[in-house]
């Protein structure tokens, strides 16, 4: 059974100083399991002036399991898959403890994003080109900032909202907002031809 | 993955570790990998081993252990019958790298429940208490770490008899075996440990050093507040002199000494006493004889019984 009473605390701790830290956890629905994290981009990196979304799912045997993470808004980073924003963080494996908190997992995916470890990736691609090319991949990176951490936003719930109650379902609007990096229209169009 | 085929434990863990990484290697987009997907293969793993033996095993005379090196080693052979000179009985923990924790926690409620020494769980309390000032010097959130103290303690009430929680030696077995109990105590162990460590860096930072060449802070974020992390000295001591709580480690390796006599090394873990006893005597030194006793294996802990 996931620890329900944990899982509250920390969301009350985490939102106290969300202006500060720059890091905020919300509910996804009801379920105390789905959350999704933010984080702003840290500043004089490619990534400032970013907002991050990351989707947390914790299992039944959190604390005791690392909470799984995963980026929604794309990022180009070595340590973050490209494609579907899987994370290459040793605490979100082997090296979690139950003495971590959600907070220090994205005070951590943060660090990760002023810190990238290339040599240990998670993108081959991007690592690649960060070892061979740093200022392609700073370009890239920023670029990918721009487009996809700054647009997606800008109240994206109030857009899963609107097209929910268009009658899609959430699951499948989140995808398709996602997919688009958040564009309204564009997922409507996604939904709409199936 | 016993210690007869195999000198160490921890290259056998090493070895698990390589086979994942190995497997992912092949014919497959880095991308494509995702994190859950690797903890999955580690779990697949170790319900492999948990079939094998519970967290804590069955009592079992030492003859079991001669029994495990009946084609093996004759030094190793040697030394068992001499520990069986003192040790009639060992109970077998399960090699996840918690082995340490689970054979204290084990040996520790059994011999309250069998002492009730009450004397004892008041001083333990006592000690429970400082470690939690410790972990909130050290700016641990109480969520941290409150819920695994608070099964500790209960686990210590219900040992001693006569409450409305009380509970069997067999309640205790098969808690110990419980997920749900035996891994959030294993946890309230990691968690003063280290907050020990890091109370005294400087005591053992050399230590640290010595042993993996890191901060103590890196140390024990990496090797002492992970489940599954295997105990050293450094772990050890900590948690004894933290508990004050004595802790015997008879060593069974295949070492022998010039002489070419069989002998068996052990250290005793004395925790270094913070508060010296308020009434003392003149004779009152007193040498402290460890109540818990483990076998040490390379790479393992298990528990003994004295005879």
């Amino acid at each position: 059974m996931l620890d329900l009473s944990r899982v509250q605390k920390e969301l009350m701790d985490c939102n106290r100083d969300k202006d500060i830290s720059g890091i905020s956890v919300e509910l996804r629905g009801d379920d105390l399991s789905r959350l999704f994290g933010t984080i702003s981009g840290p500043i004089a990196t490619p990534y400032e002036g970013g907002t991050f979304r990351i989707d947390i799912h914790l299992t039944d045997e959190y604390p005791f399991e690392p909470p799984k993470m995963q980026f929604m808004t794309k990022v180009w980073h070595p340590n973050i898959s490209s494609q579907n924003g899987a994370i290459c963080l040793d605490i979100l494996k082997d090296q979690w403890s139950p003495a971590l908190t959600i907070k220090t997992a994205l005070l951590s995916l943060q660090a990760l994003l002023s810190a990238p470890e290339p040599d240990d990736p998670q993108d081959a691609v991007v690592a690649q080109q960060y070892l061979r090319d740093y200022p392609t991949f700073v370009g890239t990176a920023r670029y990918w900032t721009e487009t996809f951490a700054k647009r997606a936003s800008v109240g994206i719930e109030e857009k899963v909202q609107k097209l929910v109650e268009m009658g899609f379902p959430e699951d499948l609007v989140r995808k398709s907002l996602d997919k688009v990096g958040g564009d309204e229209n564009m997922a409507l169009e996604k939904l709409c031809s199936g | 993955m016993e210690n007869d085929k195999k000198p160490n434990n921890v290259v056998d863990d090493e070895m698990e570790k390589w086979d994942i990484n190995l497997s992912i290697d092949v014919g497959e987009e880095w991308s494509n990998y995702r994190d859950d997907e690797v903890m999955q293969q580690h779990n697949a793993i170790q319900a492999v081993e948990a079939g094998k033996l519970p967290y804590v095993g069955d009592k079992e005379p030492l003859s079991a252990l001669a029994a495990e090196y009946q084609s093996g080693s004759p030094v190793l052979l040697e030394k068992i019958k001499v520990l069986g000179q003192n040790y009639a009985a060992i109970r077998r923990t399960r090699g996840d790298g918690n082995c340490f924790f689970r054979c204290f926690m084990f040996s520790y409620l059994e011999h309250i429940m069998e002492s009730q020494d009450k004397t004892e769980v008041d001083r333990i309390k006592e000690n429970v208490e400082q470690c939690k000032k410790t972990l909130q010097g050290l700016g641990y959130a109480d969520f941290t770490f409150e819920d695994f103290f608070t099964l500790f303690l209960d686990q210590v009430n219900d040992v001693l008899q006569g409450n409305e929680t009380s509970i069997s030696h067999d309640e205790l077995v098969s808690r110990s075996r419980d997920q749900s109990v035996s891994d959030y105590v294993v946890m309230f162990f990691r968690f003063v440990t280290s907050g020990e460590i890091r109370r005294r860096s400087e005591f053992f930072e050399p230590f640290i050093m010595g042993l993996s060449n890191t901060t103590v802070e890196k140390f024990c974020k990496a090797s002492v507040e992970p489940m599954g992390e295997e105990s050293d000295h450094v772990h050890i001591t900590a948690l004894s002199d933290t508990l004050g709580v004595p802790i015997r480690v008879m060593y069974l390796d295949r070492s022998s000494s010039d002489s070419g006599t069989v002998s068996i090394n052990h250290h005793d873990f004395i925790p270094a006493i913070s508060d010296p006893p308020v009434a003392t005597n003149s004779d009152s030194v007193s040498v402290v004889e460890p109540f818990i006793t483990l076998l040490y294996r390379p790479g393992h802990y298990d528990i003994l019984y004295p005879k």
